[in-house]
């Protein structure tokens, strides 16, 4: 006897066919015009933008190659695993030769569509994410053969429900309390059952070979990245903007040629350090960007805000887990052995992660000094902790982490939004109050 | 007087030439982060080479000794300190055995014990009183502890070596090293001073040989034995003999025939337990990095002068932390040989701990510029790295 629960009782009701493809179809045409025109303000904010970013602009468009490709990678027989934060270990799906990718999502449209079964006071990344499924609209989430899903707030957890009546969901339990001694073993456990389950789904064994390849393959990545980084550290060679899209398309893009690019990239702005050829002024306020992570593309309407308004700010790094947190952290192996491999992933994943779902005795201080060291470091002049409602982790730590500023004299503008596009104009005046009051400051 | 001032200069210029020596080897590595343990290696090799130089330039013309067969004589430094006669030369805190042949220094557990009792050595070769001879081995380690600290340890002891070969060669064959508990290692690190408070009263009361008319124990070869306690019982006693007999350098055969037939006290050179005790270690540090130096006495009177009390804040070497740039990766906890907790769970500051052997390893793995750092008299002199970039 099928009991009630099983009695078809998905969380998304049935749609018809031809609504969905509706949706589907103007949703897609209104994303690819805000990527467009992201694009479009980028190449205008950043006159001489090098030639390297044209492959990042490419890639950016979450409906072009990327998507073919894989497309094509599934036919000759890949597996594709998706995943929803960071906390998915990256080097696992490499060195099982399936195609990692990242399926939040950041469409504004597709959070509206999710109110339809969603209360609003639901994080808007949750119901974006739901609404695209409604309307399978992620590229990604739909060519995903499974999906590791990080039960990191209580919003993540029941999407994976959701989520759940359509692909196979990997959960993932992050310990909460993350360095106590015994829940780095219960994460390396779980970190285990990922790897049987990538075994499974992709019939390849990760071995002690293909998971160092794997390992070393992410560690140039993270070594492309902090060139990257590096650059923005001095006089604005590159624009925030760029940097973020840059950093944010390796989530779904080939590592190893997203290496490559990155790497090109930085040799055309290291001689543009030596020949002094800014992006923009160098005397613009220095910004730095935690809370909610960011999404392409919908939500760079905060960055463009930030370095189109007048006067002009850059963001020179943030604090988000779309952001430099992605590869700032290698794995660090000691011994090569396939449990010190498996050991050294665990830590990278959880111990150094920064997420707010964390906390300890002292509270989640690893955030605060990542904050801290990275304003030092990039000579930060203001931070915008941006949070959309609903996000309830970062909206909390706000207030501490404000002390925490106000005591080095850092001064910070907490930036509430939807995911909408409507607050825009409103959200410019508080911006630009904001870095009128950081250049103020500069002039002293 | 004359005499006086001349020995210091020597001694100035040695301790000097000594800190040169290291501060332009660490200045060296300071740009080669990844290669450091390499380096440690090869400084661990080469300190074995000066500890047993006799055992090198033997061959070619030293002295023999003849009741060894063929082992050369030692070419001690420092026979002589501050005008007076210090036949058993300097004293240094690291295995530098004092049964081996060749050696150039001493080993303080060796001189501790024997000089603990004032009237040690009757014979007309030690001509400085008992307590005199105390006062310059435990000031020697002292002050080499306050410089060096476990750096010793780190870089310099041949039985450290021997373990990090051991670890080497568990590498080579791709086994997992296993870990102690915390808690456990916790206990070997409180069981060191345990050994040294019993080595120490034990040397002293036996060597009194009798207390108030009762006899202890009596004029006899036993009596040799146990006077000297701990060195029964080191594991790198028969480490260094048993390497030299098997070179040809010491006559294994003189070696046994100095027994009084005891099981557990097969000769002067060698006993039993000696020999257990360095297979348990053996085998033990094949599959526990360093497993010895967590419970090492040696170690533990060094970390007694560098990490303790006042000479913790005169200590001249120190690892230091930056508070904001860890992430708490957890890296330096993992690739830590003797499992240091510290400097992971420790906040910002001096992170330098007695447990510590200062072989920098956290500091060449951690990938966080200048997150983990070196400080020699409070100069920075190595520091974390990117080692990301180093790696082509
Ligand atoms: S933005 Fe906040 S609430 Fe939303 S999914 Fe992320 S952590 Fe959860
Ligand atoms: S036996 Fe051990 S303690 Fe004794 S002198 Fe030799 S190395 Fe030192
Ligand atoms: S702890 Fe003991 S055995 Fe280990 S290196 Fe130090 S002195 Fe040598
Ligand atoms: S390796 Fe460095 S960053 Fe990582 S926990 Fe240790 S000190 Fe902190
Ligand atoms: S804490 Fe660092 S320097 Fe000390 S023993 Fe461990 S790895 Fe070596």
């Amino acid at each position: 006897m099928a009991s009630e629960i099983e009695k078809g009782t998905k969380y998304i009701p049935e749609m018809a066919q031809t609504e969905i493809d509706d949706l589907n179809k103007s949703i897609k045409t209104a994303s690819l015009k805000v990527i467009e025109d992201n694009i479009e303000r980028m190449k205008k904010a950043w006159k001489n933008r090098p030639q390297a970013m044209e492959y990042f602009d490419e890639i950016s468009n979450l409906f072009g190659k990327r998507q073919e490709e894989i497309k094509q990678q599934k036919t000759a027989g890949k597996k594709v695993v998706g995943y929803s934060c960071i906390f998915a270990p990256i080097e696992m799906i490499l060195a099982a030769d399936a195609i990692p990718v990242r399926v939040g999502s950041g469409w504004y449209d597709t959070a509206k569509l999710g109110d339809r079964i969603m209360p609003v006071e639901i994080c808007p990344v949750i119901r974006s994410t739901v609404g695209a499924k409604m309307v399978s609209l992620s590229p990604f989430l739909e060519l995903s053969d499974a999906i590791v899903m990080p039960l990191t707030c209580d919003g993540r957890t029941k999407l994976s429900e959701i989520l759940a009546d359509y692909k196979p969901i990997w959960h993932m339990n992050p310990p909460r309390v993350k360095d106590d001694p015994h829940t780095l073993g219960m994460w390396k456990q779980e970190i285990m059952v990922i790897k049987e389950k990538i075994e499974k789904l992709t019939g390849n064994k990760i071995t002690r070979k293909n998971l160092k390849e794997a390992i070393e393959k992410m560690q140039q990545a993270t070594k492309a990245f902090r060139r990257l980084q590096d650059l923005r550290k001095g006089n604005p060679v590159i624009n925030g903007r760029d940097a973020m899209l840059v950093n944010q398309t390796s989530l779904w893009d080939d590592v190893e040629r997203w290496t490559q690019k990155v790497n090109e990239l930085c040799d055309e702005l290291e001689k543009r350090v030596e020949q002094k050829e800014h992006s923009t002024y160098p005397d613009t306020p220095r910004v730095m960007l935690t809370g909610t992570p960011m999404i392409w593309p919908d939500s760079w309407k905060v960055p463009n805000l930030i370095e189109e308004s007048n006067p002009q700010g850059l963001v020179v790094v943030d604090e988000q887990c779309s952001g430099d947190r992605i590869l700032y952290d290698p794995v660090g192996v000691d011994e090569w052995t396939m449990s010190d491999m498996l050991d050294a992933i665990s830590e990278r994943y959880l111990m150094a992660c920064t997420c707010p779902c964390f906390t300890s005795e002292h509270g989640n201080e690893d955030r605060i000094n990542w904050i801290i060291d990275r304003i030092k470091e990039y000579k930060v002049d203001g931070v915008i902790y941006y949070v959309v409602r609903g996000c309830i982790l970062y909206a909390m730590e706000y207030q501490r982490i404000k002390r925490v500023l106000d005591k080095m004299n850092i001064p910070v503008y907490y930036l509430d939004t939807e995911y909408t596009r409507e607050d825009v104009g409103q959200m410019k005046t508080r911006v630009e109050a904001f870095l009128e009051m950081l250049e103020a400051r500069m002039d002293i | 007087m004359l005499e006086i001032i001349a020995e210091t200069l020597r001694a100035t210029i040695a301790v000097a030439l000594i800190l040169a020596g290291s501060l332009a080897i660490l200045i060296w590595v300071r740009n080669n982060t990844r290669k450091l343990s390499a380096l440690r290696l090869f400084i661990q090799i080469a300190a074995v080479a000066v500890i047993f130089l006799g055992l090198i330039i033997g061959p070619f013309g030293l002295e023999r000794w003849s009741y060894l067969g063929t082992a050369p004589k030692d070419i001690t430094i420092g026979k002589e300190i501050l005008g007076r006669p210090y036949p058993d030369g300097l004293t240094v805190p690291t295995f530098s055995c004092y049964y081996a042949s060749g050696r150039t220094a001493t080993c303080v557990i060796w001189q501790l014990q024997s000089y603990l009792f004032p009237n040690y050595g009757t014979s007309s070769i030690y001509l400085t009183t008992g307590l005199e001879r105390l006062a310059i081995a435990v000031g020697l380690l002292v002050v080499i502890s306050v410089i060096f600290g476990r750096f010793l340890c780190g870089w310099i002891c041949p039985f450290g070596l021997y373990m990090d070969l051991l670890t080497r060669l568990r590498k080579a064959l791709k086994i997992r090293h296993w870990t102690l508990s915390d808690r456990v290692n916790e206990g070997l690190r409180q069981a060191r001073y345990l050994i040294i408070a019993a080595f120490l009263i034990l040397s002293f009361l036996l060597g009194m040989r009798a207390i108030a008319g009762v006899e202890l124990i009596s004029e006899s070869e036993l009596g040799r034995y146990l006077e000297i306690p701990f060195c029964q019982i080191c594991p790198a006693k028969p480490l260094f003999v048993l390497v030299e007999g098997a070179l040809g350098f010491m006559d294994v055969d003189y070696m046994l025939s100095q027994t009084i037939g005891d099981f557990a006290l097969t000769g002067w050179y060698l006993t039993s337990i000696n020999i257990v005790i360095l297979g348990v270690v053996t085998v033990g540090s094949f599959m526990i990095r360093r497993l010895w130096c967590r419970i090492c006495p040696l170690g533990g009177l060094i970390a007694l002068f560098s990490r303790f009390g006042p000479f913790k804040k005169i200590s001249l070497i120190k690892l230091t932390k930056v508070e904001e740039k860890c992430t708490k990766c957890g890296i330096c906890k993992r690739v830590c040989p003797p499992q240091v907790t510290e400097v992971y769970e420790d906040k910002g500051g001096d992170v330098t701990v007695s447990s510590c052997i200062l072989c920098f390893r956290c500091v060449e793995m951690c990938p966080y510029e200048g997150c983990l750092n070196v400080e020699f008299a409070g100069k920075p002199i190595y520091k974390s790295k990117n080692w990301l970039n180093e790696e082509e």
